[in-house]
Order: C-alpha cells, then sequence, then structure tokens
C-alpha cells in the first residue's frame, strides 16, 4: 500500500522533504521498475517509469535497468526503444560533450528496435533523433530517410492519428536541413491539410529564411528536454 | 560652400549611417610583427599541434614612465623573439625589447604563453613576468629611461620551476602591502617538450582533474617570492585557462574566478587571513563547460562587481558564455542569454571597457579556435568521443588535427551596452569583427586623448591595434594611482565616481582577463558631463578617501594618503 502512494505522489510530481524522499523515491522507482520487468515489450508502464525518472532525475539507474532488461529480452524491440530514451532523457543534464556520447548510444539501441520491428514510433524517433545532430555530422540524410518511412507508415492508417503529425513536421526539419527548402514546406502545407490548425506546422509555414533557420534550430536545441512522453500514442485509446 | 553644398554633405553623411568610431593602425604604429605557435618535436607532436595554438599574448604598462602606455607582445616559436614596444606618443611604437634585455623568451624548452606587468618590489617601476611552458621568467625593471633595462631575477625571486603556466595575475591577496602571484597552469608539470608519459591529455571533456592547476606565489618581501598555494587553502588540478580577481563582496579583499577548459570553474572566496575558501557550488554551480576567460566589471552600475566568462559556442557544441551577475549575497546568476552576450563562438579574450563613454562597461570579445584548411576537425574529435572505453588522458587516443579547421575563422564581437539590461553587437559597424584566432585583448588610451584604444593578440598571425577615433568631446576621467600602505600598484583600489546622482564603480585589476593584460588606469565615461561630483577611493590598506568635483578631461594622479588629485599634464 506504501509503494502505491509512492508511486502516485512521484506520478504527481509532488516532493517530500530530505531523505524520506530519497527513500520514497527509490522505493516508487522499484515499483516501477517491476511492472516494466513484468512486461518488457510494451510501451506504457515504460514511459511512467521514464517520467518518473526525469522528476527525480535518477538517470544512471534507468540505463542500467534497461541495459539489464534488453540483456534479459534480446527480442524486445520495445524494451530496446525504452533503453534508447533513456539515453535521450539524460541529455539535457549532460555536458556537451556527453551529450553526444548519449546520443549516439540511444541512437544504437533505437536501430536495434527498428531491426527487430518496423514501428512507426521507432521509424519517427530515430529520424527525429538524427535531426538533433550538427550538419556536419551528415546524419540528416539518414533521419530523412527514416521519417519518410514513418509518415508512409502513418499513411497507410484508415484515419491519422493527431500524434502522426509529428513525423510530418519532422519529415520536413529533415528536408529543410537536407537543403531542400521547397519540398519542406509542400511537405508541412501537405501536413496541415491532414493535421489542420496544428500549431507548429503553422509556425513553419509561416516563417522563412534566416527566421526559419532560428525557429528550426532553436526547436533541436539538445539542450532543451526532449518530449519523449508517448502517451499522445494511446490517447484517446 | 552653398547651402544646397551644406544640405548635400548633411545628407550623404546620414546616408553613410553612424560612423566607424575605431580603425586599425597596426601596420602604421609598427607594432605588426605576427606570433608563431610553438611547434613541438616529440612522440606526440603532431597530436599536440592542435591543442596547443596559444601563447598569443599581449600586457601594457607605462615601464619607462613617459606617460604613453606601452606594450609587452609575445611569440611562442622556438627562437621566437618577445617584443616590447615603446610608445611614442604620436600612435607610433618602436621595439626596445632586444635592447632592454626582454627578447629571449622561446628557446628549445620554454615557450612564452602570456605576460603580466607589477611592480613586486615597489619602487614605482613595473617589473615583467613571463608566463611559459616551461620556466617562466621575472625582469626586474631597474631603468634606463626609453630603451628600457630589465635584469632577469627569476632564479633569485625563487620563480625557478617547470610549469605548463598559461595565465597569470597578481594582487595582493594578505594585504601585505606587496603584491603576490597567482599563476594558472594547463597541463600537469610534465615537460611538455620531453614528456616522460604521454597521459598527459585531459581526461574528459567535462569533468577533467589531470590539469596543471593554480599555483599561489606569496610576495615575501625582499624580492623572494613563496609557494603559498597549500597555506592558502587551495587544491586544484583543473585545466586553468584565466584567473580574474575582484572584491565581489565588497569586504575590502580580492576573490578570485578560476576559469577552467575540460571542467568546473572554481571561486574561491577571501578568508581575510590569507586562505581562500573554495564557494564554487553556492556562487555559481558545477559546470562542464569550457571556461577561458575571467573579467570583472559592474556592466549594470549597481554597486557590485560581475564576472564575464568565455565558454564554447558552435553548431557541435552550445555552451554558451556565462555573464554572472552578482546578486550581492554571495551568489551568481547567469544573465549571458537574456543580456545578448552568450553567443561568441570559441571565445578566448573579452574585455569591458567603455569604448563610447556613455559610462556603461562595453565588452569586447575574440574567438576562434583554428583556422586552417576547409576539412572540418569536429567528426574526429566526436569519432574519438564516441569510441568505446577511450582513454582521453592518453595523447595517443586522440586524431592529429593536420590542416583541418575547428571553429575557425570567427567574427569578433564588440558588445556595445544598452543601458545595463542588454549589448548589442557592433563589432562590424566599427570595423573590428575580424576573423584571425584571437587570444587576449589589452585595452588602454596609447594617445592620451580620453578614448580607449585596444591591441588584439591573434595566435599564428598578425594582431591588431584599433585606434579609438570617435568623433566629438570625449567626455571622459582618468586616475593613476600610487599605493603607500598599500601596493604600489594599487592593484584592488575600488573607484566609486558619481556624476549626475549616478555611480560608477572601477577597481584596479592586476592582469585579469585571458592572455590581455589592459592598462592600470582607471578610466570613466562620464557620457557628457563635465564633472565628476565626488570620487571615492578604497585603498587595498582599507583607507577610504573621497575627492569632490574633479573636472573632466583630464588624468589625476592619487597618492594613498594625500587629499589633494594632481592632475597630470599630457
Amino acid at each position: 500500500m506504501r509503494g502505491f502512494f509512492a508511486i502516485l505522489l512521484l506520478a504527481m510530481g509532488i516532493a517530500l522533504p530530505g531523505a524520506a524522499a530519497e527513500n520514497k523515491d527509490a522505493a516508487a522507482l522499484s515499483q516501477l521498475e517491476a511492472a516494466v520487468a513484468a512486461n518488457p515489450d510494451e510501451l506504457k508502464s515504460a514511459n511512467e517509469y521514464r517520467k518518473a525518472v526525469i522528476r527525480t532525475g535518477e538517470y544512471d539507474r534507468s540505463i542500467a535497468f534497461f541495459e539489464k532488461l534488453t540483456a534479459d529480452h534480446p527480442q524486445a524491440a520495445y524494451a530496446w526503444l525504452n533503453f534508447g530514451y533513456a539515453y535521450v532523457d539524460k541529455i539535457p543534464a549532460a555536458g556537451s560533450i556527453t551529450q553526444v556520447i548519449l546520443a549516439n548510444k540511444a541512437l544504437t539501441n533505437f536501430g536495434k528496435s527498428i531491426d527487430l520491428k518496423k514501428t512507426w514510433i521507432a521509424l519517427f524517433t530515430r529520424g527525429n533523433s538524427y535531426l538533433y545532430w550538427p550538419v556536419i555530422f551528415g546524419r540528416a540524410p539518414l533521419g530523412v530517410a527514416d521519417l519518410e518511412q514513418a509518415v508512409e507508415i502513418s499513411r497507410q492508417e484508415p484515419k491519422p492519428r493527431k500524434v502522426y503529425v509529428r513525423a510530418w513536421i519532422a519529415l520536413g526539419d529533415g528536408y529543410w536541413k537536407t537543403g531542400q527548402a521547397e519540398k519542406a514546406k509542400a511537405t508541412w502545407r501537405e501536413a496541415l491539410k491532414l493535421f489542420p490548425g496544428d500549431p507548429q506546422l503553422q509556425a513553419r509555414l509561416a516563417r522563412d529564411g534566416e527566421d526559419l533557420e532560428k525557429y528550426i534550430y532553436e526547436q533541436l536545441d539538445p539542450n532543451k528536454r526532449v518530449d519523449t512522453d508517448l502517451s499522445p500514442l494511446w490517447e484517446g485509446e | 560652400m552653398t547651402i544646397w553644398g551644406w544640405v548635400l554633405a548633411v545628407v550623404a553623411l546620414a546616408a553613410a549611417g553612424p560612423q566607424r568610431e575605431l580603425t586599425d593602425v597596426t601596420a602604421s604604429a609598427g607594432v605588426a610583427a605576427a606570433h608563431h605557435n610553438r611547434v613541438f618535436k616529440n612522440p606526440y607532436a603532431e597530436i599536440m599541434a592542435g591543442y596547443t595554438a596559444l601563447g598569443a599574448a599581449v600586457a601594457v604598462a607605462d615601464y619607462d614612465g613617459d606617460g604613453f602606455e606601452d606594450l609587452f607582445v609575445t611569440d611562442s616559436a622556438d627562437g621566437g623573439k618577445n617584443h616590447l614596444y615603446r610608445n611614442r606618443g604620436d600612435f607610433t611604437f618602436v621595439d626596445m625589447a632586444a635592447k632592454a634585455g626582454v627578447a629571449a623568451g622561446n628557446d628549445p624548452g620554454n615557450a612564452t604563453a602570456d605576460a603580466l606587468w607589477l611592480d613586486y618590489d615597489n619602487d614605482g617601476r613595473p617589473d615583467l613576468f613571463v608566463v611559459r611552458f616551461g620556466i617562466r621568467q621575472l625582469f626586474h625593471n631597474v631603468g634606463g629611461g626609453g630603451s628600457g633595462r630589465f635584469e632577469d631575477v627569476t632564479r633569485k625571486a625563487g620563480l625557478e620551476r617547470y610549469a605548463n603556466a598559461i595565465t597569470a595575475v597578481a594582487f595582493d591577496y594578505d594585504r601585505d602591502g606587496d603584491l603576490d602571484l597567482f599563476t594558472g597552469n594547463y597541463f600537469q608539470p610534465v615537460n611538455l617538450f620531453n614528456p616522460d608519459t604521454p597521459r598527459f591529455f585531459p581526461e574528459s571533456f567535462e569533468t577533467a582533474d589531470n590539469g596543471g592547476g593554480l599555483t599561489v606565489w606569496r610576495n615575501d618581501g625582499g624580492g623572494r617570492f613563496a609557494d603559498a598555494t597549500r597555506e592558502a587553502g587551495i587544491a586544484l588540478s583543473g585545466w586553468t585557462l584565466d584567473l580574474g580577481h575582484a572584491d565581489f563582496d565588497n569586504d575590502g579583499d580580492d576573490d578570485l574566478y578560476v576559469a577552467c577548459d575540460f571542467g568546473t570553474d572554481r571561486f574561491l572566496v577571501n578568508n581575510g587571513d590569507g586562505t581562500f575558501a573554495d564557494r564554487t557550488k553556492q556562487a555559481v554551480g558545477i559546470d562542464t563547460k569550457k571556461g577561458m576567460n575571467a573579467d570583472w566589471g559592474d556592466y549594470d552600475n549597481d554597486g557590485l562587481l560581475d564576472v564575464f566568462v568565455t565558454n564554447i559556442t558552435d553548431e557541435y557544441m552550445r555552451e554558451g558564455n556565462f555573464l554572472w551577475r552578482n546578486n550581492g549575497d554571495g551568489t551568481f546568476s547567469d544573465v549571458a542569454r537574456e543580456t545578448g552576450v552568450h553567443d561568441t563562438g570559441w571565445g578566448w579574450g573579452g574585455k569591458f571597457f567603455d569604448y563610447d563613454n556613455d559610462g556603461w562597461l562595453d565588452l569586447y570579445v575574440v574567438n576562434g579556435w583554428v583556422s586552417a584548411g576547409p576539412e572540418s576537425y569536429v567528426p574526429d574529435v566526436f569519432e574519438m568521443v564516441t569510441r568505446p572505453n577511450v582513454d582521453l588522458a592518453d595523447a595517443r587516443s586522440w586524431p592529429p588535427m593536420g590542416k583541418k579547421s575547428l571553429s575557425g575563422y570567427q567574427k569578433k564581437k564588440l558588445f556595445h551596452n544598452q543601458g545595463g539590461g542588454i549589448f548589442r553587437d557592433e563589432a562590424a559597424r566599427h570595423g573590428v569583427d575580424s576573423t584571425r584566432d584571437g587570444r587576449g585583448i589589452a585595452v588602454a588610451d596609447f594617445d592620451n586623448d580620453g578614448r580607449l584604444d585596444f591591441f588584439v593578440a591573434n595566435a599564428n598571425a598578425e594582431p591588431y591595434l584599433y585606434r579609438n577615433v570617435a568623433g566629438g568631446g570625449a567626455s571622459w576621467i582618468a586616475f593613476r594611482l600610487e599605493g603607500r600602505k598599500s601596493n604600489r600598484d594599487a592593484v584592488g583600489a575600488q573607484l566609486r565616481a558619481t556624476v549626475k546622482g549616478r555611480t560608477q564603480l572601477r577597481f584596479v585589476d592586476g592582469g585579469n582577463g585571458f592572455a590581455g593584460q589592459s592598462s592600470r588606469r582607471v578610466h570613466f565615461g562620464l557620457a557628457g558631463a563635465s564633472a565628476v561630483e565626488r570620487l571615492e577611493v578604497r585603498w587595498p590598506s582599507g583607507l577610504r578617501q573621497t575627492f569632490d568635483k574633479l573636472q573632466a578631461g583630464r588624468t589625476y594622479r592619487l597618492i594613498e594618503g594625500q587629499p589633494a588629485a594632481q592632475e597630470i599634464k599630457r
């Protein structure tokens, strides 16, 4: 029962003082880890766990947990995906060089997930991750390739889910980052027809030149926390 | 001229926009000799070349006492000569280094890295400290007029010890009336010219603790210095690149900001008893950036000194600079982003000074690491850092840079202070946005016209000397301080000038800022005022003096304890 309340408090972001809070946090994380371990190839419980990790700053614990989970369940595609997110979640808390190391490890794990199962979320995640890399590394074209596949998967669904707009936005960003400004705009325009009123699409389409460049770089700033909350995937279920 | 002629002239002027107030006079002034990086000859030389593009430095002082500020400018090549440029008073200079005995700073076992003027024996003549990868040099100024005469007293002073020192400041930390020396060391004291181990590179990009740290050289009088680092309670081993001292809490003694590459900057608070306390965590927090410069100034005129620190900001590493605003309670807040000074590329020296005499400190920042071929070195570095289990401390792990560039060809920034809250870059407008690999800046009024000029030392390139030619009558006042009970240079003295109800704080600094020592004279821009209503001086000894109604447009000599300010005739 105490564990349940600890999870509840953690989920609500309510802080307890000092050592008591640390003990409660640890207990709550253990409970969440047990839930993830019971269902390793699944996203929902891992999503709750990672949200708690972000609140408590226990990034290394989370990385170690998913490292063990993937070792125990090497065929669990979503476990690898979650392992990648665990690295991404730590990036804003790291120095600039460590950010690169973490981002690189995340990419490796996203790749393993895709090798096991080509899902929209995995392709979008890896494709989007490539876009955060400086142009000099030449990773944006790899991002475009993943995002084109993610958009293709979303097209095959009879009714577009709201969350799919993210791949369209990122694909446009990818075209823009690879010097295909017109293709980027066309992508965002097409997406706006599917997702009318989307503010991110509107913001991009309202900008040009340096203004657009600044805006996109602001969105792809590795120092800002990337939203890895996957709950929009099951909204409305 | 007819009335139409006047109209046309006015229209033409208006069309030309705001005028340039700074002009490049490097060649005509005779100070264009280029700096050369040291080329090492050891098994790691190819790798080291990418990490030792350092040593271009400049230090200002009036070594011959003729009323005009002179320059000491470094070279780093084996056999390269350092320059002692005597100011002729007409914005031309003549190199007296060889004659004066201070040219030989580079040989197969020593490379010049920085320089500092300090009157260590309080005889009224600035002496010269040459910072080196190798054995440092202390030259005693024994007079000799314009040609100058210096005597190498390094051994006599007890300073003969190998270090890979990159920076130095001098201030009287123990307030005993003489200047002590603080040297910042980059590499640990491995002999870089013939290393006996390959493990002398930084062990981490963010938390490296295997650098040279900081050494405190206490001035014991009689021309002797003693290593008092441990006694002072200091035990640092970071990759020090710059030291900046100032009395941040206005308690009468000077504190120290230590800018460190590859890891955490340190903030040391002077306990007032000859020791320092490390207050990094409380004051500024633990950072993982690449600190390269520490210059203090009260940019917002709130009576508290703030610190400007450069870091690396490029597409591949978006650290951003620090502008640490002093909160007055022992803590600082970084306001670099909101004030507009966070992005200066791969930043090096940054100096506060009021170039347009409007009463607000502006900021000039130089930048750029290696400007070479079109290929970038960035992917090579990232290939290394993402390699599993890479031992970064081992020089052999690092890829040679070859002819590649790293954060090269970056434009310098001249941030005009818009009134204490925001800065606007005016470098291009004034033609001071060069793309050479800048290192150090020294600010001084070389022609005594009340407008601050500056010299920029560039790595492996010619320097720049910018003359301030702002139109209109300059509105300023300057002070040269002489300590009696305090150290003769009065380093650490604080001056508060009140003009039209607004008070500006300046202080005598002992060499703050990376690779550049500015004039010891204290300069105030007066924003059109004709006089300073009240000047309060707090000497390092603790003595406070006030002076009322001092006329603008003049330089005054203030002697500790003497009630009248003496005008220095130009």
